[in-house]
């Protein structure tokens, strides 16, 4: 069993968390992927992350860099600007969040790139795409979902707007999905070319479905109002599809059953309602002329029981509905770890520890976990060596006037 | 222009939002999608405006929009000779996707043992609810699966009803995860000739949605898992904050000198306070400092507000609705929303766009979604290479409408 694209050659040149773990998810399938550590680094050998605390388990840095090589070297030098343009001229794949400004000082832009290496495939995280009036502004993820227009929607009424942080993550995956697209190009034409997804459009791909009906609206409609302003949980269009319940023990419970003929027979009973009840015995009174008659039943019946028993209902009659769980649930959850969505590992400094895993299974270039978070600059040395065929005097000296760490 | 994916052909054998969402990647940059679809009813995501599920405009946009630049065949998989139909597609197909149970594939007789014999080079996609292994089966729709994940229980203030991600999330982050692993099992199969299995659940994206929060809960930081407020946030200078219309977002580093630029624009010296004095102390009272901030934002209209924050170089953005981003000029300018022609109507309309923008095989949107059906006898004729007769036997049988 081979990786998928262990023929690749990456340079990972990101900041951000979810620039940084596209990056480690090309190396997960097999991509050899070289994170740039430049020089100088202030005091430590380990990869800086946000949330980490001196003494503990850097769980950021070894989920965003796993799998990856570092090389560390120093642009500012003659040397060190030699070995990063050779160094790019040997990758497949170059990944950033950098400012076009940032590149453009260290040669590493897709113009000057490009001139020597053609066929490289160029991805980029930027803030808000390639064009427009906007381009420049920072890769910022809370700035791209302010613009997006879902966050005033999305909770409670009279509540603060959301930011629900899925924006980035919907970017990397989507960067990741235009560079192997590329790479098939490449495959059958040898062209190179440059790849961005953006934080804002990948916000407004999240908010899909809502932005799609806006836009098919007509102005005058009544409909849009009910996309501009955020819905209380009792005021649900349908009260037995996208609708939350409290259950007796605080857990809520969430249905999505939006063919209400299929299923008020199956869950009238378990919720005290009699089916025949003249209220609710059609879809249109359900859903439109008692609809809020039915969301005050079920607002008290679904608070005579507890979240588990709810569960227990809802598996045993097969419905479309869950419990709303939070992080332990899917900690412990056998299904999680059948399928390696979370995985258990044994860290060389922390003993055993639970990571995440792969969100993709693939029977014949699985996913792999071969090493946690590379200390900067650990592969300085092989990588110079076995890729651009340094000898190891030259290394030497590299090392010795400070051009490699 | 040549598109990237031009030349793999899909069996697009999906429903609803998901998997829909996975072969419009494809089929934006390229490549030939044909669904395949029951010939009473099609997609159940055809009827969703009937169900009044969804707010819907004059137009089915639900259906069209993830389903465009796809052509549609519709066979009755029930009857062998749709099947042997279908067992010729996959002869001449690159890739099989579908988001049925794994369960019904194999009663279909589509499970991947059966494809792979048929065509060895084949990639056979699934978007499972729960993953493909641990034997659970239960139906599984975006929310109530987005629930298990734990991503909805952390948002909003505390005591507040969980949040939902926003209509749509878990699918669209489903399908993209699919189009990943197709796109990867793809440049594989490129290199080696062979065809493989893989699977994309709606669980597994959304547990690698929530990675930011979930990896810190399973390092032992219980508070990521919790609603967390606004008014607690330990760096108050990124926030967000009321005025007296839009809310507006400040997405700043707590450092002496991007507070003194917030202080000025609001016009007010907070920065003199000793308690507010150097980044720890900001930290430490962090709750008074937003409060205080509260206090002079919610005086100023938005407009006013962005006008300071600019002047003062303050990274910041008002927090726009629905009916804002749909004028947003940097999102036509980036193809991000573009205009197709719909048939139903009659007349062009407003679709969202192509968020992955590749320079040289840039993606399409020629069509919106086929009309049930609508490519059948041209595909049993041009790609599957049945005689007329056959095709009138098939019809008579009733494996094609």
């Amino acid at each position: 069993m081979s990786g998928a694209l262990d023929d690749v050659i990456v340079l990972d040149l990101t900041n951000s968390f979810s620039s940084s773990l596209s990056a480690a998810f090309l190396a997960d399938f097999g991509g050899q992927v070289i994170r740039l550590d430049l020089l100088p680094q202030t005091h430590t050998k380990a990869q800086k992350t946000n949330s980490h605390k001196e003494g503990t388990w850097n769980h950021e840095a070894d989920l965003i860099h796993r799998n990856k090589q570092s090389v560390a070297l120093d642009p500012n030098t003659e040397q060190g600007c030699k070995l990063l343009a050779e160094l790019v001229d040997k990758a497949d794949v170059l990944v950033t969040d950098w400012q076009l400004a940032d590149l453009q000082a260290l040669a590493l832009d897709y113009d000057t790139v490009c001139k020597s290496n053609p066929g490289i495939i160029f991805g980029r995280i930027s803030g808000f795409g390639p064009e427009g009036p906007d381009k420049d502004l920072p890769a910022i993820d809370e700035l791209a979902a302010a613009r997006t227009g879902m966050m005033p929607i999305l909770q409670q009424p009279d509540q603060p707007p959301v930011y629900t942080g899925a924006g980035k993550m919907h970017a990397m995956v989507m960067l990741c999905f235009g560079v192997v697209t590329a790479l098939i190009h490449r495959q059958a034409t040898g062209e190179g070319q440059q790849v961005d997804t953006s934080l804002f459009a990948a916000n407004m791909y999240g908010a899909s479905l809502d932005l799609q009906a806006f836009l098919a609206i007509n102005e005058d409609d009544p409909q849009r109002d009910r996309l501009l302003n955020p819905i209380s949980r009792l005021d649900v269009s349908n009260p037995i599809s996208g609708s939350l319940y409290p259950s007796s023990d605080g857990r809520w419970v969430t249905l999505t059953m939006p063919d209400t003929d299929r299923w008020w027979p199956l869950l009238a009973p378990e919720v005290g309602i009699d089916v025949n009840d003249e209220r609710f015995d059609s879809h249109e009174k359900r859903c439109e002329t008692n609809r809020l008659a039915l969301i005050e039943e079920l607002e008290a019946g679904f608070q005579k029981q507890s979240g588990s028993h709810w569960r227990a209902v809802f598996a045993e009659k097969q419905m479309s509905a869950d419990v709303i769980e939070q992080f332990d649930y899917p900690s412990d959850d056998p299904q999680v770890k059948a399928n390696r969505y979370i995985m258990e590992l044994d860290h060389p400094s922390h003993g055993k520890v639970k990571s995440l895993g792969f969100p993709i299974f693939m029977s014949e270039s699985p996913a792999r976990l071969e090493r946690l978070a590379p200390c900067i600059g650990q592969h300085t040395e092989k990588v110079l060596h076995e890729l651009l065929g340094y000898s190891e005097d030259a290394i030497y000296q590299f090392t010795t006037d400070g051009t490699i760490a | 222009m040549t598109k990237a994916l031009e030349g793999i052909r899909v069996i697009d054998f999906t429903v609803w939002f998901q998997g829909p969402v996975s072969a419009q990647y494809l089929a934006d940059f390229g490549a030939e999608v044909i669904k395949v679809e029951n010939p009473k009813g099609g997609d159940q995501g055809r009827g969703v405006r009937s169900m009044k599920a969804l707010p819907m405009g004059d137009w089915n946009q639900y259906f069209l929009v993830i389903n465009r630049n796809k052509k549609s065949i519709a066979i009755d998989l029930k009857k062998p000779e749709g099947q042997e139909i279908l067992y010729r597609m996959v002869e001449k197909s690159d890739v099989f996707l579908s988001n049925m149970s794994p369960h019904l594939l194999n009663k279909m007789n589509l499970s991947y043992e059966k494809l792979s014999e048929i065509n060895p080079k084949l990639i056979y996609a699934t978007n499972t609810g729960y993953g493909r292994f641990g034997g659970v089966s239960k139906p599984s729709f975006d929310m109530t699966v987005q629930a298990l994940t734990g991503a909805m229980a952390r948002l909003g203030e505390p005591g507040q009803p969980p949040i939902y991600l926003g209509m749509g999330s878990g699918d669209a982050y489903g399908g993209i995860m699919s189009a990943m692993g197709i796109a990867m099992a793809i440049y594989q199969r490129n290199k080696t000739g062979k065809g493989q299995s893989l699977d994309a659940s709606l669980y597994g994206a959304q547990l690698y949605l929530a990675a930011p929060y979930l990896q810190s809960f399973l390092a032992g930081d219980e508070k990521s898992a919790l609603q967390q407020s606004r008014k607690e946030v330990e760096n108050p200078l990124w926030n967000l904050y009321p005025t007296s219309d839009k809310w507006v977002y400040i997405c700043e580093e707590n450092t002496d000198e991007r507070f003194a630029a917030v202080c000025k624009a609001l016009g007010h010296d907070l920065a003199s306070e000793d308690r507010f004095s150097g980044t720890e102390k900001r930290a430490e009272n962090n709750v008074a400092l937003i409060a205080a901030l509260e206090a002079l934002t919610s005086q100023k209209s938005d407009a006013e507000l962005m006008a300071a924050f600019e002047a003062n170089s303050v990274v910041s953005s008002p927090i726009n609705n629905l009916a804002d981003v749909i004028k947003d000029e940097q999102a036509w300018r980036n193809n991000y929303f573009m205009k197709a022609y719909c048939e139903e109507v009659k007349r062009e309309v407003e679709v969202r766009g192509l968020p992955v923008t590749l320079s040289k095989t840039p993606g399409e949107v020629n069509t919106l979604g086929p009309q049930l059906g609508q490519d059948t006898e041209l595909l049993m004729m041009d790609l599957l290479e049945y005689e007329w007769d056959q095709i009138e036997e098939f019809k008579a049988k009733g494996a094609i409408p």
